[in-house]
């Protein structure tokens, strides 16, 4: 799997180590998250608005193509979540990185809830142009699996009283289901599936007129901007909210001993 | 062997265990996971009275839609080799055209007939503005009801000045 | 053709979440903050 090997050569482990300080994560995700936050919401405003009111209609979806502008930001970041809950879980298995298990955790919720706008929007696309709410082909049933392998990891980094068991268990988890994410991507070209294929692509040229394809670069790049945003947003408060737990059990520990 | 290694090693290795588990599982399911079958699939078979997803392209010239009181129409669905014949009686959903793929389920009358229930309309990945099709009509680089439109960097280029 | 509807409910959904998101998260470090202010010895953070 890709996402192993990237984080596999042993050059970058003391980069990782040197952000694995708590501290040095605090004050430099503190200095990072006002941009994040703000170029997230110029280009999803900038993408959203010219997606709405600028961008031509489809010759045979007519205004309806325009679902498409939040539906696929959002399908990428179903994976792409995945994708970094997966690096998080190979930091967190093999380097025991403390801000792994943190990040993983909060990537969760966020993750699961990506998914559910992005099936929710499919659903409300495919209705008024396949003519049905959802079918069972193998697209939109390994999506649904994704939703369901992030259920299954939230309840499971919550599930035990040792906090590092569940990290533990969760991060195994996380690496088990990345066998679904080739599926989902390539189910649409190994399979007949009432979802069309890809049509933005590394290899050949989009197969999306200009006029259409660029507000769904804004809201593309928008939209990853605010996931990365919430992430950083929500790891930071996981970093403190940990800090208050050690320094309240400290101060327990104290009264009692005095 | 330093343990960080030891991990990395454990875990590659039950990684490509998982992979090559699935991969088997998967080739050895693949005919279970196909949604629908071609018109030509379909011919290999006699017809077994069991429902099915039947699809294709929709051909060109064979629509006929029910006139009179319910909407209805019957239309041949080709995959380029065989063609079936399809009738449903229902609302069709607003993409279906000639040359446009569908996918409809029902079943395969003795006579060879295709009864749909349901008709769902296939979106291929292509997407452009109605400027851009007039155009490749026009110039007859294109005609939507004989099949899929021509590359894109054909369609592309005229494509330029409306996006701008 | 319009679909006005689906597509209003879309936009709703995909702007909804993560307003939703970035809200309950921006409440929870306010209060992590400040919870942190009055016990951490070390003072600011």
């Amino acid at each position: 799997m890709d996402t192993r090997q990237t984080v596999a050569p042993p050059r970058p482990v003391k980069l990782f180590h040197r952000f694995a300080n708590p501290g040095q994560f605090l004050r430099l995700s503190g200095r990072v998250l006002p941009w994040l936050y703000g170029s997230g919401v110029l280009l999803t405003a900038i993408g959203v608005i010219w997606g709405l009111f600028f961008a031509p209609d489809d010759w045979q979806q007519g205004d309806t193509v325009k679902i498409m502008y939040v539906h696929v930001p959002f399908a990428w970041l179903a994976s792409a979540g995945y994708v970094s809950l997966a690096i998080c879980s190979v930091l967190s298995l093999i380097w025991r990185h403390p801000l792994a298990d943190l990040a993983a955790a909060e990537l969760g919720p966020v993750g699961a809830a990506f998914t559910a706008v992005c099936l929710a929007t499919g659903s409300l696309w495919g209705k008024p142009t396949w003519g049905a709410w959802w079918v069972w082909d193998a697209r939109l049933t390994s999506v649904f699996v994704l939703f369901l392998l992030y259920l299954g990891h939230i309840a499971l980094v919550r599930a035990f009283d040792d906090p590092t068991r569940g990290y533990r268990a969760g991060a195994i988890l996380a690496l088990v289901g990345v066998i679904n994410l080739p599926i989902i991507k390539f189910s649409v070209n190994w399979w007949n599936t009432l979802h069309q294929p890809a049509s933005i692509g590394l290899t050949g040229a989009p197969t999306i007129a200009a006029s259409l394809l660029w507000p769904l670069l804004f809201t593309t790049l928008g939209f990853t901007l605010l996931f990365a945003a919430i992430t950083v947003a929500r790891t930071r408060a996981g970093v403190m909210e940990r800090r208050i737990r050690m320094l309240l059990m400290a101060k327990t520990s104290e009264a009692s001993q005095s | 062997m330093k343990r960080k290694t030891k991990r990395l090693l454990i875990l590659l290795a039950c990684g490509a265990g998982l992979a090559s588990a699935a991969g088997l599982t998967l080739s050895a399911f693949s005919d279970n996971l196909v949604f629908f079958v071609s018109p030509s699939d379909l011919g290999k078979n006699t017809p077994n009275g069991r429902q099915m997803r039947l699809g294709g392209m929709v051909e060109q010239g064979t629509v006929e839609r029910t006139s009179g009181g319910h909407a209805g129409a019957r239309f041949k669905v080709t995959d380029g080799k065989a063609d079936v014949m399809v009738t449903y009686n229902g609302l069709l959903p607003d993409l279906f055209r000639e040359g446009q793929g569908v996918v409809v389920l029902g079943v395969e009358q003795p006579d060879g007939v295709f009864k749909a229930s349901e008709v769902l309309a296939k979106h291929d990945e292509n997407y452009m503005p109605k400027e851009v099709v007039d155009a490749l009509k026009k110039s007859g680089e294109w005609n939507p009801s004989s099949g899929s439109p021509p590359p894109n960097a054909v369609w592309n280029a005229p494509a330029k000045p409306a996006g701008s | 053709m319009t679909h006005l509807p689906y597509i209003a409910a879309s936009y709703v959904l995909a702007i909804g979440v993560p307003l939703f998101f970035a809200i309950g998260t921006t409440l929870r470090l306010r209060a992590a903050k400040q919870r942190l202010a009055l016990i951490d010895p070390r003072g600011k953070r």
